[in-house]
């Protein structure tokens, strides 16, 4: 029989720490996690540290992500955002890692459970919402109030623009989730069909190598829109619209 | 693809984020079923608010790309009259 398409996402202890009422343990997801930053960390520094003017291929994959970065963040938050450049540029590789990383057969997407992509879009909702008042002050709240609309619409439009603001975390990480979580279960699915059908097992195989093509590429897609949503939400603290 | 995936999340975000908080305040102030019910509404408008304003950003980086691709395609052919 085949497998469940769900047990890849199961979280188990690899070694469980207990403090207090606190379960801390390390879990495969946290393993998982350690080998995106530990990989990309290495894979950086091997590439940065010759420098070549011409680049190696590692280097030029470097070289490649940087510029992109840097190209998203110069064309989504103007002026003011080379600042954040580092912060934006650790988040796409981080989410990109954990996303390629997850495309190794019996490994773990870490990116494929809510509660990790919440976090991650939490930290960026609230150091977004605290940039903004800091560089405006109480000015930041005209954010939820068009300019120049009349005063009585502020009834209905305050709480609009409020719940469409606080949607933002939500929609951020239900997408890159629900990209994750879709893709490795429809893998699963089809790769259960393969071995089933015996020998016509061919034509869902032809039908995986596809679609395991289609799932690198969004894997890389939804770092990249991570990172771009991350962009304009900063563009939207540090000017207003 | 990723559009269409893109504003179908944010408008169930937004949804999901007005129901909760009109949830959460009937809860608390024993008002069921009212603040739900108005709080859901004002999530759908939330939720197309924010695809009006995705549908714009997206459409200005079109046009932008379009320009660029118009822009090239009049050097290339600038180019090509002034070498013969």
């Amino acid at each position: 029989m085949a497998a469940s398409p769900i047990e890849q996402f199961e979280v188990y202890p690899l070694l469980p720490i207990q403090v207090g009422n606190l379960d801390l343990s390390f879990t495969n997801s946290s393993l998982w996690m350690v080998f995106a930053v530990a990989l990309s960390t290495v894979i950086l520094a091997i590439s940065a540290r010759g420098g070549a003017l011409v680049p190696s291929r590692l280097q030029s994959v470097s070289e490649m992500m940087y510029e992109l970065v840097a190209n998203m963040v110069r064309d989504n938050v103007g002026s003011g955002g080379r600042k954040y450049f580092p912060f934006i540029f650790t988040l796409f590789v981080f989410v990109l890692f954990a996303n390629l990383l997850g495309m190794i057969p019996h490994s773990f997407t870490v990116t494929s459970h809510l509660i990790v992509t919440f976090a991650l879009a939490a930290v960026i909702f609230i150091g977004v919402t605290i940039i903004g008042f800091y560089r405006h002050g109480f000015g930041y709240l005209r954010m939820f109030f068009p300019h120049g609309a009349p005063l009585w619409t502020a009834v209905i439009l305050v709480p609009v623009e409020l719940v469409s603001y606080l949607s933002r975390p939500v929609s951020l990480s239900v997408r890159l989730f629900a990209n994750m979580t879709v893709g490795h279960v429809l893998l699963k699915v089809i790769a259960g069909f393969v071995v089933s059908l015996g020998v016509f097992g061919i034509f869902p195989f032809v039908f995986l190598i596809a679609l395991s093509a289609l799932e690198l590429f969004i894997a890389a897609l939804q770092a990249y829109v991570f990172a771009i949503l991350t962009c304009i939400y900063l563009h939207d603290a540090l000017h207003m619209h | 693809m990723a559009a269409g995936f893109r504003v179908a999340v944010e408008l169930t975000a937004a949804l999901v984020v007005g129901g909760g908080i009109g949830y959460v305040l009937d809860q608390w102030l024993g008002t069921q079923p009212w603040l739900l019910i108005l709080f859901f509404v004002i999530g759908a408008a939330a939720g197309f608010l924010t695809i009006y304003r995705t549908g714009q950003e997206l459409d200005a980086r079109a046009r932008e790309r379009r320009e660029a691709q118009a822009a090239e395609q009049k050097a290339k052919t600038d180019r090509k009259g002034s070498d013969r």
